[in-house]
């Protein structure tokens, strides 16, 4: 089981986000790409999901050695990718257990039928893992959740769907210390070796949850430095700047790429 | 008289069209009044109804009703209908008007509410034709209330010209408009939507919020919130979303498995289950449903 991102240059409207980067990810692996702001990390996700805006202008991704980057977005999902959003989006008047019952269903095949109170149960059991409170399943998906409750919910759809590559793109981001650890409880939880996991974060905090076996400053997009535990404390304490010295990196002009923003609630 | 199969076993249904009558309700019927004195859940079917003076349903003091309203039609006609709820009673009324052979309907509907009464109302529109609908809202009595819920959903060539108005004629009158719209293939949907609150009834609060989903790119969703306000101490807001759908939901679900298809069905169940799970009797959430699924299969293919 391996995810591979080859040579990969990515645009969107016309500016170039990533600059030849290169990721393997073998199941039962956590990775964490760390990095400043707007150098690319969401992107990397976004991409390997198929986000329709982003476009590859050269480069590839191959999942178990065959490319994916000809699949639509839902087909790499049922292949095994994941991506817990940044900002996880509302979908007003659908509920979040018809949305995970209907997730779930995609992944079976033509001959299987869902057990819906073996569903009921595990959905529960993710429910009070995550402590969402009761009635989460009757709740319109995302809407009227708070930041923290989003993020969780994220990591419910991770646990039904039993992904083999998890993208978490800031999930530490809008979590409280106590959210925080139970997210990470939840993570580590299902690691395996049946699960590739790809931690995008800014801080050491998500870190201290969920242990990654390898960290990656990633730069001006792509990954410039490649180490362990003894990258995040570094970073932690004295931030970038000393990898762009060491390197010799020059700052760039670009700034995040907003694709949009989540509805306000009304 | 050609009356639903379900309904036929409903124990307070009260069908007719202009000759016949079957009340099993037993509700007080002259020639255009219906009379409703006993808390109850009122099932009432009109078949080709169609009489110059208005149908007037009255609700009498501190009653707490729940009618269901299901008209068919095989004619264009022009009907008016006036609900007159007294003082301490509550309305849930639902309505569905149907036709048969893509007639046009002009309709009115009128409700006046005295003190401290309620009203629900749910409109699911998906008529088969061309639909002139008014509803005037008078909340007349001092803590009346009105919540307007509404699911239209315009397919083919249909047209629909809607114009609510809710007047605040009292203090602490409270009133909210909830439109749910979808429009695909070549139909129209256009919206008036008015909400006035007289000087001097203070405490009162009109809020309306419309969305609409548009299918196709040949069909069209108009909607004109208006307020006209003459009173200071009040709350009141309005707002119209309408557009077509969103590409960052549809994104979302696509990106945990759903097929395009199935995400697009997805969103537009959003904007229809809502309104279908307000409904309490299963009967008339199953007629709905099936409605819904008819006039809408194969809109959520992408075009």
């Amino acid at each position: 089981m391996i995810l591979e991102i080859k040579d990969l240059y990515v645009s969107i409207e016309d500016n170039l986000i990533l600059k030849g980067l290169n990721l393997k990810v073998n199941g039962g692996e956590t990775h964490a790409i760390m990095g400043p702001n707007g150098t690319g990390k969401s992107t990397l996700a976004q991409i390997c999901m198929g986000h329709p805006s982003y476009k590859i202008e050269s480069g590839d991704i191959l999942l178990d050695g065959e490319s994916i980057i000809d699949k639509t977005v839902d087909e790499r999902s049922r292949l095994g990718l994941f991506l817990a959003m940044q900002n996880p989006i509302e979908v007003p008047g659908v509920t979040n257990f018809d949305f995970v019952k209907a997730a779930v269903q995609t992944r079976m095949s033509k001959d299987e039928h869902l057990r819906i109170g073996k569903f009921i149960l595990k959905f529960e059991k993710a429910s009070q893992d995550l402590k969402m409170g009761q009635g989460l399943a009757h709740r319109f998906l995302n809407q009227g959740f708070s930041g923290g409750e989003k993020k969780r919910n994220e990591i419910l759809q991770m646990k039904m769907l039993n992904p083999r590559f998890a993208f978490l793109d800031e999930i530490d981001s809008g979590l409280d210390v106590d959210a925080l650890k139970l997210v990470g409880q939840n993570v580590t939880e299902l690691k395996s070796n049946d699960l590739g996991l790809i931690l995008i974060t800014h801080y050491q905090r998500l870190l201290d949850y969920i242990t990654p076996d390898f960290v990656h400053i990633m730069i001006n997009g792509r990954i410039v430095k490649t180490g362990k535990d003894e990258l995040i404390k570094r970073i932690d304490q004295e931030g970038y700047d000393w990898v762009k010295k060491e390197l010799g990196i020059e700052d760039e002009d670009i700034k995040p790429y907003s694709l949009g923003v989540c509805p306000s609630k009304h | 008289m050609n009356i639903l199969k379900f309904l036929k076993e409903k124990k307070t249904l009260i069908a007719f069209d202009n000759v016949h009558v079957i009340n099993k309700a037993k509700i007080s019927k002259t020639k255009n009044h219906l009379h409703f004195e006993k808390e109850n859940d009122y099932f009432v079917f009109i078949d080709n109804y169609n009489l110059t003076e208005k149908l007037i349903f009255e609700v009498n003091k501190g009653l707490n009703l729940r009618i269901y309203l299901i008209t068919y039609q095989s004619k264009n006609i022009e009907i008016e209908y006036e609900f007159n709820i007294k003082d301490n009673a509550s309305l849930e009324l639902y309505t569905n008007f149907n036709t048969r052979r893509n007639n046009n309907l002009d309709l009115k509907l009128e409700f006046n509410l005295n003190e401290n009464s309620n009203l629900k109302l749910m409109n699911a529109l998906l008529y088969n034709g061309n639909l002139n609908l008014s509803t005037s809202i008078n909340l007349l009595g001092r803590k009346s209330s009105a919540e307007v819920e509404v699911l239209n959903i315009g397919h083919g060539e249909n047209k629909f010209n809607i114009d609510q108005f809710i007047r605040h004629l009292n203090k602490a009158t409270v009133s909210n408009i909830n439109n749910s719209l979808i429009a695909s293939d070549k139909s129209k949907l256009k919206y008036s939507v008015s909400g006035f609150i007289a000087k001097g009834n203070e405490f009162s609060k009109a809020h309306q919020s419309n969305k609409g989903i548009m299918l196709s790119d040949s069909c069209e969703i108009e909607v004109e919130p208006k307020l006209f306000i003459d009173e200071y101490n009040v709350e009141a807001s309005h707002g119209a979303a309408i557009g077509q759908m969103d590409e960052m939901q549809l994104y979302y679900l696509l990106s945990r498995g759903l097929t395009e298809q199935q995400a697009r069905s997805l969103i537009i169940f959003g904007y229809t289950n809502p309104f279908i799970s307000m409904i309490e009797d299963k009967d008339i959430k199953r007629l709905l449903t099936s409605q819904i699924t008819r006039v809408m299969k194969g809109k959520a293919d992408n075009e």
